[in-house]
């Protein structure tokens, strides 16, 4: 019953709906392949413009003297000093180090409880 | 598996698939354009480049009918969209509004069928287009139209049901 109802509106429907009278699918197809085609050479040609520009951008001014707000290397050496921490490890200082090398004596002063 | 005459960007979709429901896709293209034809074709070839560069890429996850015409439907409503606001954008501007007619394309008759089924809201409308005149059942009009097939059903029913109702009324007015 309620099969027939949705067969009888479907059909009235259909009847009703306006007749479309489609333009043949070959014409559509290449007018779309023709926009297709136009888009990409379209496309190619703006990134071709855009390569072009950034390669003249670079030649312009990559090549321009940067900005000198660094610190020469040799006036920072003449402010300051650096040892290495190996420096007191070097054979001289090393020779001198275990050339004196302290005495050291049992301490018979008593200091808080404990001998020195 | 490849067809011989698959696209290059889509290869699930082949020319002769899209050439079998070429008139089906127009009909729904023609309806989204309110029935002009120009527009519709213009449409049509902007649903083709879609396909063509690949940028709408049927992975074979829905029937290819229900997959160009959610193409189509996308592109419509983008194509309204851009329209709506260049109309804004028109009134606007527009020192007196003109009392020009519009004229209309349709070239439906003046049954009352036809008028019942125009005083349907939009998706109702549609969904009962898909549905009755493209052949796609409820689930696949719902995907069509973005929405889902819950909501589908719900609009279907309520068009079936404000349908009987209005042409009970023809009939009995009649």
């Amino acid at each position: 019953m309620m099969q027939e109802e949705n067969d009888t509106l479907r059909k009235r429907v259909n009847a009703a709906w306006p007749a479309t009278r489609e333009p043949a699918f070959d014409d559509v197809w290449e007018a779309a392949g023709e926009r297709y085609t136009a888009a990409r050479r379209n496309g190619r040609r703006i990134a071709g413009v855009a390569a072009a520009a950034a390669i003249i951008a670079i030649a312009m001014f990559g090549n321009a003297p940067m900005d000198e707000s660094w610190v020469e290397v040799a006036d920072l050496m003449e402010s300051t000093y650096w040892t290495a921490p190996s420096d007191v490890l070097l054979p001289e200082r090393q020779f001198d180090i275990y050339q004196d090398m302290p005495e050291l004596f049992e301490s018979t002063e008593p200091a808080g409880g404990t001998l020195l | 598996m490849r067809d011989s005459d698959a696209l290059d960007n889509n290869p699930h979709v082949s020319r002769s698939a899209l050439e079998a429901i070429h008139n089906q896709v127009y009909g729904w293209a023609l309806s989204r354009c309110d029935f002009e034809h120009a527009a519709a074709e213009d449409l049509m070839q902007q649903a083709y480049v879609e396909l063509l560069s690949g940028k709408a890429r049927f992975d074979n996850k829905s029937s290819l009918k229900t997959f160009v015409f959610s193409v189509v439907q996308n592109l419509a409503r983008s194509r309204f969209r851009r329209l709506s606001s260049r109309l804004r954008l028109v009134k606007q501007f527009q020192a007196e509004p003109t009392a020009a007619v519009v004229e209309t394309a349709e070239p439906g008759s003046n049954d009352g069928v036809w008028r019942a089924v125009r005083a349907l809201p939009a998706r109702q409308r549609d969904i009962i287009e898909l549905v009755f005149c493209r052949d796609l059942t409820v689930e696949e009009a719902a995907a069509v139209m973005g929405v889902a097939t819950g909501t589908g059903r719900v609009h279907y029913d309520r068009a079936k049901k404000a349908l009987r109702e209005r042409l009970k009324h023809l009939v009995d007015e009649e």
